[in-house]
């Protein structure tokens, strides 16, 4: 039996022979990164909830592709990836679409108390997030949120660290104006 | 001073945002920026954004997805799908050769029926020829009316 502090690898490697509880043990690892992203690149709590799931069972199905060499984190948050953009095409949302002005997700701090004392600026942010360009909101969300390096997103998004580089400059950029324009 | 001719690329800047530069490419950008108030403006800006994001609220999604995902793949008895083997040259050729030599033998078939028939039709052409030579304009004994009647009663 591993330890539960034992490396994703390893998990891996008795799922991949067909230890559903190696798996479950790995879902548990990411299932918050993996909701938290789909509801950002989503808008919406029920499609991130549906939608972490499949991302789960895909990759439970996909297990035997992967490669040693592949983390299992930037592996699964392509999959993940790959799941909200087939849902935002399938939306009609892919392009110029802006999501709803608010998330109708449940914070881990619901109290009115921590609400009441969230800033001005990250309001702003988060409204501004909500009207980027998808290949601009994932490479941010990566980068920002997930705090992948840029060789990580590079492997999430099929994409060369030069690539990444320019990619992220723009969307900040993008990002940027966008907060300019709705002003304070 | 400034001197926006020389600035560097945003994606510089926001490489070194991320600390992602490193050496000598890193101290002359500090240098550049440190007298250039549009790129040190820029940098502020982009430096200020990091900072927002830290102070997003996290957020969670209040399932257990473990045990989810685990009775959807046990309920649906999903399996990791495995890679299918490629069957050896010879297997996979074998099962079509009958059908292939069917078709062949069928080509052969027609195409020997069509040229046997186009035969008959040219031996079936000549006596016709030879009949329509009597009802022309000119008599019959006045000229020789085509040169297949002098052939055909040896003339």
């Amino acid at each position: 039996m591993l330890a539960s502090d034992g490396r994703d690898e390893d998990w891996v490697r008795c799922a991949q022979a067909g230890d559903r509880k190696a798996f479950s043990e790995l879902v548990r690892r990411h299932q918050d990164h993996v909701y938290r992203y789909l509801l950002r690149m989503l808008g919406s709590h029920d499609d991130a909830l549906e939608l972490t799931q499949d991302a789960f069972v895909k990759a439970w199905q996909a297990l035997p592709q992967w490669q040693p060499e592949a983390q299992f984190r930037t592996w699964l948050f392509r999959i993940a990836n790959n799941a909200a953009l087939d849902a935002l095409r399938r939306r009609k949302l892919v392009e110029f679409v802006p999501l709803e002005d608010s998330f109708d997700a449940p914070s881990s701090e619901p109290d009115p108390e921590h609400q009441a004392q969230a800033t001005q600026e990250v309001r702003q942010l988060e409204a501004s997030l909500k009207k980027l360009r998808p290949e601009h909101r994932e490479i941010l969300l990566l980068r920002e949120v997930e705090e992948m390096s840029y060789e990580e997103i590079g492997r999430v998004l099929s994409l060369s660290e030069g690539t990444v580089k320019s990619r992220l400059a723009r969307a900040r950029v993008a990002l940027i104006e966008i907060h300019a324009r709705s002003g304070p | 001073m400034s001197d926006a001719g020389k600035c560097p690329k945003t994606e510089a800047l926001s490489a070194l945002v991320d600390d992602e530069l490193v050496g000598s490419v890193r101290h002359a950008l500090d240098a550049h920026v440190a007298g250039c108030a549009i790129c040190a403006s820029l940098l502020a800006e982009l430096r200020q954004l990091r900072t927002t994001f830290t102070a997003l609220p996290d957020v969670a999604p209040g399932v257990d997805f473990a045990s989810l995902v685990d009775r959807r793949i046990a309920a649906a008895a999903v399996v990791p799908k495995t890679e299918p083997k490629l069957r050896p040259q010879s297997w996979y050729w074998w099962p079509v050769a009958p059908a292939a030599f069917g078709g062949v033998l069928s080509l052969s078939v027609g195409a020997y029926l069509g040229s046997a028939l186009m035969l008959g039709t040219q031996v079936a052409e000549q006596p016709a020829a030879l009949q329509m030579a009597a009802f022309t304009a000119i008599p019959p004994g006045a000229l020789c009316p085509g040169l297949q009647v002098c052939n055909a009663t040896g003339r």
